[in-house]
């Protein structure tokens, strides 16, 4: 086991090497640096993992690309995804997004698979990084999403748990009003326990023995402790919510509890869009989906994005969770088309998901940022363009996918039957 | 394979005629009135005429709700309405193959879910407007997609589905009164995952792709008997008939029936690249013509084919991964289809999804930019097809729309910009030469469902 592990370090070690013995220089590009500011033509330079410059001078590289005529971002940070824990969705045998028997601290991070094709497809359409999100548990909040960059690596490299999910609305089987009652109970029964009583595994289960709620929701040491962390460290908290009243009283729960709380869906937030932006909650949304699909989703519109973008609410974006998670490029299109302002939604698809959920140095070109970059062909909010380039961690990615692969097998040496073709 | 395919549709001619005076009166013909419209010059537009042509900087005359003209310097007199689309672009009507608007309608309630009649693996009996509800609020956002015209198909769950119908993109009180005049039936039929899914957890047959093909393949020879009988009736003289027994009408035989007359069109949801060439030999075994295969994941791995048939592939440009059938996907299928024997293939651009059919020109781009990617010389103008004239060929209504020939129905659309690229919108859309959609007055339409629904003083989506 030790020695498995040293072998890894060592060629961790030798791969970072190969990187940091070059910078790569990629110049005269048009940026976009996914920070509000007007696009304009530069320079940038990446050492090891890092932008190191920025600049409209000439710089000097050991690796220059030309950028002439192409545009630079950076990589696209998808929200709410299931890359890793799901490879074919009606599998059950290839989904681990859900749990028979954790609720609230049930985390996805251990059952990621960094071999699933999901990510080369993604990240050859621009995804970098992703929240992993599991499904909805039986609890209105429960179930832990982590952070994964979309690197080439057998090794995990992300961060486990960053966010808890939750959901609330029309579901059929209860009330929305027991739903709410039953997350009040949690973050009371949460905010009531004291740090220095949870030390043992013992101490924990006495403490879920002791309590009403605990008990009826058959909660193990697991979830308390990710409830407590809920409560008592600001792990931000996606409820998924559309109808114009749960989000006021969304808007309440946070307030009351403190929480780090973002919606997702919220699709009729533009009925109640000033106390939205007076809460200073954000938004995952996704901007093509203008659908009353439930009662909860009625004023659904396709002028969401811009309409919220004027009152000054942070927006992120979602797919629907099926596999091609880059279209929230398409989204964001269909935003601007509808009113978004182009540098909002550039945003949204960048930065805005770093600074709400904390993922570290990227998601701006900037000198300091870590190099997750995409040279695009032309506009990336144009669903008919392509990376040409993606740098991740500073290292430029082969753009293979399955699908590239297929597409070449039925488009070159055709004469070869199929399967003795590459 | 090619004095085959001719064999029905010649048998079918007599057919038709010999049966005739059996088929009862038609029930549930097309009612449809066109909105009120005037005679209209769209001047200085660029067009894609859905035809494979690009015109820059073109006319294009609508009089009496056709298409009289494309051209510069038409003549038009004081009746004419005219609207400068210097700048814009102009298309057909848009067209979706595969909708399940109506059956499947939003909100998605239990109550309104009537799109599979999942109790039998052949439902070749049921139409899918019977199911239709007319105040689906889908219409009219499609609409503001440029959609004058789609094709509403039962679901999946069974083998043989039932009818299908294209309607108009007018929403009205009644369904026949939504029916595109003329427009033939269509059969659904599905191979794959999901009849062997639903019926095989029943422990009931189909349970496997093999229990799938025998289940077609039961169900045509039945519909054989069934027409002969038909046939050997209406061979009689008149005297015979009289003293004759006439045989029972029986609904799931008449569907059939009229696929093996050519009357119905078939339209075959179907992933896998074996299985569609299953259904192919099944196709070939009973002497019915498959019009289109959709979803078609797997189109590309038999594109010359599905070209040598003729079979349409109604594809979505990128979905995949949702089921096994669906994992290899490829975003160049559409335009390796189209390019299938030289450009014989017949590609189309579906969406099965209330959202994508209101971005069918997104969808097309992201299959023409894949299939570009792949090597193929494919313009913008031929890519048009796929969402225009293509799917108005298998919908068995291109004599009437799906181009803007002279003569046609004026089903046209004006974009803001180029509608390959994802800031287009819709301006306007004319159906039969009368403005359905309007952005610049707020000219829309609103199912009675949008009314009141949020605010009583407004409606749905209303500011």
């Amino acid at each position: 086991m030790i020695y498995s592990r040293n072998i890894a370090l060592i060629i961790f070690m030798l791969s970072t090497a190969v990187v940091n013995s070059e910078s790569v220089l990629i110049q005269d590009i048009t940026i976009l640096d996914g920070k509000n500011n007007e696009p304009f033509v530069g320079n940038v330079l990446i050492d090891d993992n890092k932008i190191s410059q920025v600049s409209t001078s000439s710089l000097r590289g050991d690796l220059v690309i030309n950028g002439t005529g192409k545009i630079l971002t950076p990589g696209i940070i998808s929200t709410d995804t299931e890359i890793g824990i799901v490879e074919i969705g009606a599998l059950s045998v290839t989904r681990d997004d859900s749990s028979n028997l954790y609720q609230i601290g049930f985390s996805i991070y251990d059952a990621f698979n960094p071999n699933s094709v999901l990510i080369p497809w993604n990240r050859s359409n621009g995804i970098t990084s992703t929240l992993t999100l599991p499904q909805n548990t039986n609890s209105p909040i429960g179930g832990l999403g982590s952070f994964f960059v979309l690197d080439s690596s057998l090794e995990i490299s992300g961060s486990k748990d960053v966010v808890m999910i939750g959901r609330v609305g029309g579901s059929g089987s209860e009330s929305r009003a027991e739903t709410f009652a039953i997350i009040e109970d949690l973050l009371e029964f949460a905010s009531s326990i004291d740090s220095s009583d949870m030390k043992t595994y013992k101490d924990i289960a006495e403490i879920i023995d002791g309590s009403p709620i605990a008990e009826t929701m058959d909660l193990h040491p697991r979830d308390l402790k990710a409830l407590h962390k809920l409560v008592n460290d600001e792990l931000p908290l996606i409820i998924k919510a559309n109808r114009a009243s749960d989000l006021l009283k969304l808007i309440k729960l946070k307030e009351e509890y403190d929480l780090n709380l973002i919606i997702m869906g919220a699709q009729e937030a533009g009925l109640v869009a000033s106390r939205i932006a007076e809460s200073k909650i954000p938004l995952i949304i996704n901007p093509i989906n203008n659908i009353p699909e439930s009662f909860d989703e009625l004023g659904a519109n396709i002028e969401l994005a811009g309409k919220l973008e004027d009152l000054g609410i942070t927006l992120m974006f979602n797919a629907p969770r099926d596999h091609n998670y880059h279209l929230i490029r398409q989204g964001a299109g269909v935003a601007v088309a509808n009113g978004m302002s182009y540098a909002g939604a550039l945003k949204a698809l960048t930065l805005s998901p770093v600074e709400v959920f904390k993922l570290g140095n990227r998601g701006q070109i900037a000198p300091g940022k870590i190099a997750d970059l995409i040279i695009w062909d032309a506009d990336p909010l144009e669903p008919s363009s392509m990376p040409e380039k993606v740098f991740i961690n500073g290292e430029d990615i082969d753009l293979t996918s399955r699908m590239s692969r297929l597409t070449e097998r039925y488009t070159k040496n055709k004469e070869k039957p199929n399967g003795y073709r590459n | 394979m090619t004095n085959l395919s001719k064999i029905p549709i010649y048998y079918s001619f007599i057919l038709i005629i010999l049966t005739a005076t059996f088929v009862e009166a038609k029930p549930f013909e097309s009612t449809y009135e066109p909105l009120p419209s005037e005679n209209i010059l769209i001047s200085n537009a660029n067009i894609y005429d859905g035809e494979g042509n690009e015109f820059l900087s073109t006319d294009l005359l609508i009089q009496d709700r056709k298409i009289v003209a494309i051209g510069e310097d038409l003549p038009i007199n004081n009746t004419f309405k005219v609207i400068d689309a210097t700048g814009k672009w102009i298309t057909p009507g848009i067209i979706d193959i595969h909708s399940h608007m109506g059956v499947y309608p939003a909100p998605g309630v239990s109550t309104s879910s009537d799109g599979n009649e999942a109790t039998s693996p052949v439902t070749a009996d049921v139409w899918a407007e019977h199911s239709i509800w007319v105040q689906d609020p889908q219409y009219a956002l499609a609409l503001k997609g440029g959609i004058t015209a789609f094709h509403i198909l039962p679901g999946s769950a069974n083998l043989i589905g039932g009818r299908g119908v294209t309607v108009k993109n007018i929403q009205r009180n009644t369904i026949d009164s939504m029916k595109f005049p003329d427009a033939p039936h269509s059969l659904k039929m599905a191979c794959g995952e999901n009849p062997k899914r639903v019926y095989g957890n029943r422990q009931q047959a189909p349970s496997t792709r093999m229990g799938n093909a025998a289940g077609y393949r039961k169900a045509w020879i039945e519909a054989e008997a069934y027409l002969s009988r038909l046939d050997e009736y209406e061979a009689k003289s008149e005297e015979a008939k009289e003293i004759g027994y006439k045989p029972q009408r029986n609904l799931e035989q008449d569907t059939l029936a009229g696929v093996l007359r050519g009357e119905i069109l078939v339209h075959n949801h179907c992933y896998r690249a074996e299985e569609m060439a299953t259904m192919i030999n099944i196709a070939n075994e009973f002497n019915y013509k498959i019009t289109a295969f959709h979803h078609g994941v797997e189109a590309y791995k038999i594109a010359d084919l599905l070209a040598e048939n003729g079979i349409c592939g109604a594809l979505w440009a990128d979905w995949w991964g949702f089921k096994h059938e669906a994992y290899d996907m490829v975003q160049a299928n559409i335009a390796i289809l189209d390019q299938a024997l030289n450009g014989k293939g017949c590609a189309i651009v579906h969406s099965d999804d209330a959202i994508g059919i209101q971005h069918l020109n997104q969808e097309a781009s992201k299959a023409l930019a894949a299939g570009l990617r792949a090597g193929f010389n494919i313009t913008k103008a031929r890519a048009m097809n796929w969402i225009t004239s293509n799917p108005a060929k298998a919908a068995g209504i291109y004599n009437q729309t799906g181009s803007l020939k002279v003569g046609k129905n004026a089903d046209v659309v004006i974009w803001s910009k180029n509608p390959f690229s994802v800031y287009a919108l819709v301006e306007k859309v004319f159906i039969d030469g009368a403005t359905a959609y309007d952005r610049e007055s707020n000219f829309e339409p609103a199912s009675d469902f949008d009314v009141g629904i949020i605010s009583p003083n407004k409606n749905r989506i209303e500011e």
